[in-house]
């Protein structure tokens, strides 16, 4: 569960360019639930998944992952309970290491790392099984760096990594931006999969009203730093893509978006 | 070459090795380009030099000089991480700051070390002439040092201080405490090269303030002759690289040094690696240059 109280989060503060970027947000999203968020470009998407993760730490407001205080927790502290996906796959993976050294970085998230070997046999084996089951033929490509893996594949490897050791929450920032329709798609898929199998309270950041419509149970738009929508249930499943484009829309001061395509960034 | 000129070049290159290695953890598992070595390896000389006058066992005045050095490496991690001073400039601050640490730990610009015990006394006489004895006794030292190294960096700890270096940004998302790796990686790194120093003093009988000058550019050397001969992934083979390569630079000096014909005399070594690292930082991005152009000029 994820309770969050008022957040506000400024950038340079004092400065001419001072851009306040969160401007009390206020949101409970129960265990379990898969929120999907949308907004225009600068609405603080990004800003508030950070908040939630650590990198940015708010100047105003509590957040509370499962009942814990983690207001002022900063990111490594914040990893036990918090697994990401970020949506350059340059930036969520260490290209120079090989993929299973990706995978033990990852299963140790939250964890003391101690001086034992990170790939003793036993893990290696449970490596093996586990990226197998993605389907993309990696298992016999455990050694290679990760750098040369596609973008689709490194993001699949990413949301495997996310599932390696337990967490609260997972939050994907556009983690389908970067890549084609179809690899796209096929990530959506195992996004759904693994959040149904593990269980995951999730926020998932969107460009697409479709995919924020078709995946999860709730959907929020951020404007200008606050949430002014929330729907779920049944108002949401009423829904459909050309009524949410109208209240992004009204949200936009009434400029006239017909085409879902406008808002794919 | 003389049979006792490729000894000492051998002997020389496995003192460096530790240089090296040090070097690769900074510069290449750390990314932080650290100038304290110029510093932390006449600190471990002087600092073992001193102890040694003063009647201290030569593995512990060895070991306190490591000790020493890491201080100086967390000095600079110091500056950099709590300060954000610029990493270069906090490496260079210690250094220049060193200089004076180290006159004052001798109480003087040297130190012979003429009937002192050191590490090497007891391998003295067993049969073999003392030109060899030194090499091997050194030559034991770096392969423990490599394999415990090697150890370390595929721990999960050294994973996390390698994923620190490539990718700060995922290695925090991932629970690591970056900064602390930080920490932990400069102050290994600087111990080494004190030690370097300390067996420096130890082999060749003296510790002198200025032998730091340019320990840096030895180092990186080493490490990017390495990485040309031994081109490898697997982290023991790198760092067996970062050894191998410190040697064949000491032996192509030597070479070069005993060549009359070239005229060079040892006062221009500093001269020629700068040259030779340039070169090797510079080359790399010409090939590519040629890469781009030609695949342009098939376009
Ligand atoms: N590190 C930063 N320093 C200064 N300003 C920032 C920083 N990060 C974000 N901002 C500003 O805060 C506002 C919100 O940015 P944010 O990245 O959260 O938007 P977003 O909703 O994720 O947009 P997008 O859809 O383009 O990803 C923007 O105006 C942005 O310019
Ligand atoms: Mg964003």
């Amino acid at each position: 569960m994820i309770t969050v109280n008022g957040i506000h989060v400024a950038f340079g503060r004092g400065t001419p360019l001072e851009k306040h970027a969160l401007r009390g947000v206020d949101l409970t999203i129960p265990e379990g639930q898969f929120v999907t968020v949308i907004g225009s470009n600068g609405a603080g998407k990004s800003t508030f998944l950070g908040a939630l993760a650590g990198d940015v730490i708010a100047e105003e407001g509590r957040i509370a992952i499962d009942g814990v205080d983690v207001t002022r927790w900063a990111t490594p502290k914040r990893a036990s309970l918090v697994a990401r996906v970020f949506q350059d796959p340059m930036v969520g993976s260490c290209t120079a290491l090989t993929i299973e050294e990706n995978m033990a970085l990852a299963a140790a998230r939250g964890r003391r790392r101690g001086l034992g070997s990170a790939l003793r046999g036993d893990r290696r084996r449970h490596f093996r099984e586990r990226i197998a089951e993605l389907g993309l033929g990696l298992e016999n490509r455990l050694h290679d760096r990760m750098g040369l893996l596609s973008g689709g594949q490194r993001q699949a490897v990413s949301l495997l990594m996310a599932t390696l050791a337990g967490s609260k929450i997972l939050l994907l920032d556009e983690h389908t931006a970067a890549l084609d329709p179809g690899t796209a798609e096929f990530v959506l898929g195992l996004t759904r999969r693994i959040v149904e199998e593990n269980r995951l309270t999730t926020l998932m950041v969107t460009h697409s009203m479709r995919q924020a419509l078709d995946y999860g149970d709730r959907t929020v738009m951020l404007h200008e730093g606050r949430i002014v929508l929330d729907v779920s249930g049944e108002q949401r499943a009423g829904l459909d893509v050309p009524h949410l484009l109208a209240l992004f829309a009204k949200q936009r001061g009434g400029e006239d978006i017909t085409d879902d395509s406008l808002l794919i960034g | 070459m003389s049979e006792i000129a490729f000894f000492g070049a051998v002997e020389i290159g496995l003192v460096y090795a530790l240089v090296a290695l040090g070097v690769y953890l900074s510069f290449r598992v750390l990314d932080f380009p650290d100038l304290t070595v110029d510093g932390s390896f006449p600190l471990g000389a002087a600092v073992c030099a001193t102890l040694l006058v003063a009647g201290v066992n030569p593995w512990a005045a060895s070991l306190v000089a490591a000790l020493a050095g890491s201080m100086a490496g967390l000095v600079t991690a110091t500056l950099n991480v709590r300060f954000k001073i610029l990493h270069l400039l906090a490496s260079i601050l210690t250094m220049i700051a060193l200089f004076s640490v180290n006159l004052r730990v001798m109480g003087r610009p040297n130190v012979a070390l003429l009937m002192q015990d050191t590490v090497l006394t007891p391998f003295y006489g067993l049969g073999l002439p003392d030109h060899v004895v030194r090499p091997l006794v050194v030559l034991v030292v770096v392969v423990v040092i490599v394999l415990l190294l090697a150890r370390f960096l595929n721990s999960e700890f050294g994973l996390a201080m390698r994923a620190t270096g490539v990718n700060a940004r995922m290695a925090r998302a991932q629970g690591v405490q970056t900064d602390f790796h930080i920490y932990a990686g400069m102050a290994l790194s600087n111990g080494l090269c004190a030690l370097a120093g300390a067996l420096f003093a130890q082999t060749n009988g003296f510790a002198d303030v200025t032998t730091g000058i340019g320990t840096i550019v030895v180092g990186l050397a080493a490490v990017i002759v390495g990485e040309t001969v031994l081109p490898a992934r697997a982290m023991l083979w790198a760092l067996v690289g970062c050894v191998v390569g410190s040697i064949l630079y000491r032996l192509a000096v030597q070479l070069a040094l005993s060549a009359d014909a070239i005229g060079l005399q040892a006062s221009d070594l500093n001269l020629v690696t700068a040259v030779l690292v340039a070169v090797a930082l510079i080359l790399p991005r010409m090939r590519l240059k040629a890469a781009s152009k030609k695949r342009e000029a098939v376009r």
